[in-house]
């Protein structure tokens, strides 16, 4: 959980509890879905299951895998205040079948759908997208520890 | 495999001449070359027309010139890329608009002439008194010397637009400016010379001769005398009002705020025009004695000034080499914007699909509509030559094109205030009631009469005008239709032709970087565009910055996906986007830097490109089918990625308007 006055340190939303590792084929929507699942725990308190995954396979229909193979499925909810985040690394990688684009690292993130809000979730997808470039994704899949990856995003 | 990072695939930047604007004084420069002109020739053919009253007559369309000038800036506020044409079209439909540019073309193909042919006559004049003190021995017959002048300008200019040459708003200040000085030594000498011989002025009674009557003789009723006497002796001397349409093509030109140059342009070219031809001409008036008016002045009346003022015969001479060169220097110049203004206007029609492709031909190596250009040179070379450098005879026929279309012009205006009466004006002619959203223009309805009167007197006096222009008009309109006709076929067959572009010229760059160090000004803002009927956002920048320290770097970028071909080109979509982009920052005055880019993702390339440029502002139109949060979230992220590890970026606006609302966000 990212509190607002925690700026936009990715160290803040990436601990070990919020890495996970998912291996074995998957298509990108499967990407998601697990990645939703991670992310549960986190907000079952505040949103209901299926809100959250209604919400999540709308707006990634919008979302769009960047060019450096990171992808950062994102959506806002009203009830929330806080932000969460679920960073997924993926050995073995998935396709985005829209841009051909090979996807090894993916962070789904929710922010508090509120104004005063928006500009810190447009830094932090601004800090994500310049944080995650091929070089620390090609890091991170080599890395099978969540320890290790939230180790090497510490301080970004 | 390490994906590589998007790239800008391709970089283009666009210019088009539209695209850099020019102060009002340029601009007064550009239509003074062609209104300014008359003022060696008016004079001299008013004269020969109905005798010593001429200046009262010249000076009085100076005055009258004011009135034309407020109804064009009307006209012009109302349309960017105006001109008679499209008003006249606009107000009255298209087969008046057909009428009215073929009665255009008309004078466009006499202005040449008569501008080449009366510089001949000038530098023809000062030969024979410069020769006998180099002891030369060479009469110099001047109107075969004119002739032989006027065909080899007529030549120069032929090659000049084949070949593409701009008209140079620089060069034309340059000639107004030293022309000016010359009027001004003239004015002061003159003054001194009146003063030390006072004078008688000019009788106000025009006294016509048999020629100018025309077809009057055949009226009885119609007596020479009078308010009729007044009427013809005035449409006689309209010849001097030519150049009215260089204002309306020169308005799209203007910079901001465009409005308030163009009213300074016109108080400017009012006031030369009443100082220069009108004073001036009235002057020689009173200096030259009648009969050398008449006679040895009547082809070079302001040579005559020079030579008859009070002085030493060698100042009198360097007074005519100064009136000389600075006569050639604007006649020349308005020779050369017969060539670009008929060339403009047949283009402009041809945009509208009333001429056919074949004349819209363009040159292989040149890229110019040279057979347009061709076709004036020969009309321009044939009437030079049947004219024999008779001024006199090119001035009978002169005035047919310019009244017809000063008189379509007006009354375009006129209905115009009824068929756009909502449509809110910077500026109207004044002399208006109102009721309700009706402006009533009786101003412009009294300007309309006069012109009318005019133009129907001018029928009836100016028989070669009248004969000469039905004859062309009717040959332009046929023309026209039949072109209309050709291409209303051909649209049935093929889809819509490419050739309604603006001609954008577009110049490949190997990096966005190159370009970085055209932009000089201290504030940058990037404008995404995509679609043409979208630029609320644009038209937002272009009314809020200032041109003078802000650079507009409009942006569009088109996805190519894939490995780098170098061969992707630009599709009729986004040079339509372009268009209106040229549009709007003509409306504006505003010099924007269009940029096109073929990118993997358009908001890399808006990232890519704001930071290369160190812009202050990205400005986006919102997305119909995202909306404004999803778009600025994209550009959130296509921000960071494109941003290096160590180089320091500077905070950047991003804003996302539409009508009436905006969102602000800061990109860090």
């Amino acid at each position: 959980m990212i509190k607002q006055a925690d700026g936009v340190s990715l160290s803040s939303v990436i601990t070990p509890e919020t890495v996970v590792f998912l291996d074995g084929p998957l298509s990108k929507e499967e990407a998601v879905l697990r990645l939703t699942e991670a992310m549960l725990p986190q907000v079952k308190d505040i949103i209901g299951r299926k809100a959250l995954f209604d919400r999540v396979a709308e707006v990634e229909k919008l979302n769009q895998v960047l060019e450096s193979g990171f992808y950062i499925p994102h959506a806002k909810f009203p009830e929330l205040h806080n932000f969460f985040a679920v960073l997924g690394v993926f050995p073995e990688g998935f396709t985005d079948p829209a841009t051909g684009l090979k996807v090894r690292a993916a962070l789904l993130l929710l922010s508090p759908h509120k104004p005063a809000y928006f500009q810190l979730h447009l830094n932090m997808l601004c800090r994500l997208s310049q944080t995650f470039q091929p070089e620390l994704i090609e890091k991170l899949a080599a890395l099978r520890d969540p320890a290790a990856v939230a180790a090497l995003l510490k301080g970004k | 495999m390490v994906p590589s990072h998007p790239k800008l695939k391709q970089v283009f930047v666009l210019s088009t001449a539209m695209l850099s604007f020019i102060s009002f004084w340029k601009a007064a420069s550009v239509v003074l070359c062609d209104f300014g002109s008359s003022a060696y020739y008016a004079g001299g053919i008013a004269m020969r027309a109905f005798g010593p009253a001429f200046p009262w007559f010249v000076m009085g369309v100076m005055l009258f010139s004011g009135l034309m000038l407020a109804v064009y800036t009307e006209s012009c506020i109302m349309f960017v890329r105006g001109g008679v044409y499209v008003v006249v079209r606009e107000a009255m439909g298209k087969v008046m608009a057909k009428f009215s540019v073929s009665a255009l073309v008309f004078d466009y193909a006499l202005t040449g002439p008569i501008s080449s042919v009366t510089a001949g006559l000038y530098l023809g004049g000062l030969l024979s008194n410069i020769l006998p003190l180099l002891h030369i021995n060479w009469h110099v017959p001047d109107r075969a010397f004119a002739v032989v002048f006027a065909v080899l300008v007529t030549a120069y200019f032929w090659r000049a637009n084949i070949r593409g040459v701009e008209e140079s708003a620089d060069d034309n200040l340059k000639i107004i400016s030293f022309v000016a000085v010359v009027a001004v030594l003239l004015l002061g000498w003159s003054g001194l010379t009146l003063y030390q011989r006072g004078f008688t002025l000019p009788p106000f009674t025009p006294v016509f001769s048999e020629e100018a009557l025309g077809w009057t003789v055949h009226f009885p009723w119609l007596k020479a005398v009078g308010l009729i006497g007044i009427v013809m002796a005035f449409g006689h001397s309209i010849l001097a009002l030519s150049g009215l349409e260089t204002l309306a093509q020169v308005y799209r030109e203007i910079e901001d705020p465009k409005v308030q140059n163009l009213k300074k342009a016109v108080v400017l070219i009012f006031i030369f025009s009443v100082l220069f031809t009108g004073l001036l001409t009235f002057i020689s008036a009173l200096i030259i004695p009648a009969d050398l008016v008449a006679g040895k002045y009547a082809e070079n009346l302001l040579s005559g000034l020079a030579l008859e003022l009070n002085g030493p015969y060698w100042g009198r001479l360097g007074m005519q080499v100064l009136v000389v060169l600075s006569g050639t220097l604007m006649l020349v110049g308005a020779v050369n914007t017969s060539f670009v203004g008929a060339n403009g206007v047949l283009n402009r029609v041809a945009e509208d699909g009333i001429l056919h492709d074949w004349f819209r031909h363009l040159h292989k190596k040149f890229g110019t509509t040279h057979r347009i250009v061709n076709i004036i040179a020969v009309i321009q070379v044939l009437i030079i030559l049947a004219s024999g450098g008779d001024i006199f005879l090119l001035g009978e026929a002169y005035a047919f094109g310019v009244l017809a279309s000063m008189s379509f012009n007006v009354m375009s205006v006129v209905i115009l205030r009824f068929k756009r009466m909502e449509e809110e004006r910077e500026w109207m002619f004044p002399f208006n009631l109102r009721f309700g959203n009706v402006h009533f223009p009786v101003g412009l309805l009294l300007v309309l009469v006069v012109l009318l009167s005019v133009t129907f007197m001018n029928l009836l006096t100016k028989k070669i005008a009248t004969i000469g222009g039905l004859i062309f008009t009717a040959v332009f309109y046929g023309i026209f239709y039949v072109s209309e006709k050709l291409n209303e076929k051909k649209a049935q067959l093929y889809t819509p032709d490419d050739d309604n572009d603006e001609k954008l010229n577009l110049r490949r760059e190997a990096d966005i970087l190159n370009v970085v160090p055209e932009l000089t000004k201290d504030r940058r803002i990037l404008v995404p565009v995509r679609n043409p009927n979208n630029l609320v956002h644009l038209a937002a920048v272009l009314e809020t910055a200032d041109d003078d320290t802000t650079d507009i770097i409009v942006l569009s970028a088109k996805i190519a996906k894939g490995i780098q071909s170098g061969g992707e080109t630009m599709s009729d979509e986004d040079k339509e986007v372009f268009s209106a982009v040229v549009l709007l920052a003509e409306k504006y005055g505003k010099t924007v830097k269009p940029i096109f880019v073929f990118s993997n993702d358009p908001f890399h390339s808006m990232a890519q490109v704001a930071q290369a440029a160190g812009v202050d502002e990205i400005v986006m139109g919102v997305s119909g089918s995202t909306g404004a949060e999803v778009q600025l979230e994209h550009l959130a992220m296509a921000w960071g990625m494109a941003k290096k590890p160590d180089a320091p970026v500077k905070p950047v606006l991003a804003k996302v308007v539409w009508q009436g609302r905006q969102m602000t966000f800061q990109l860090s």
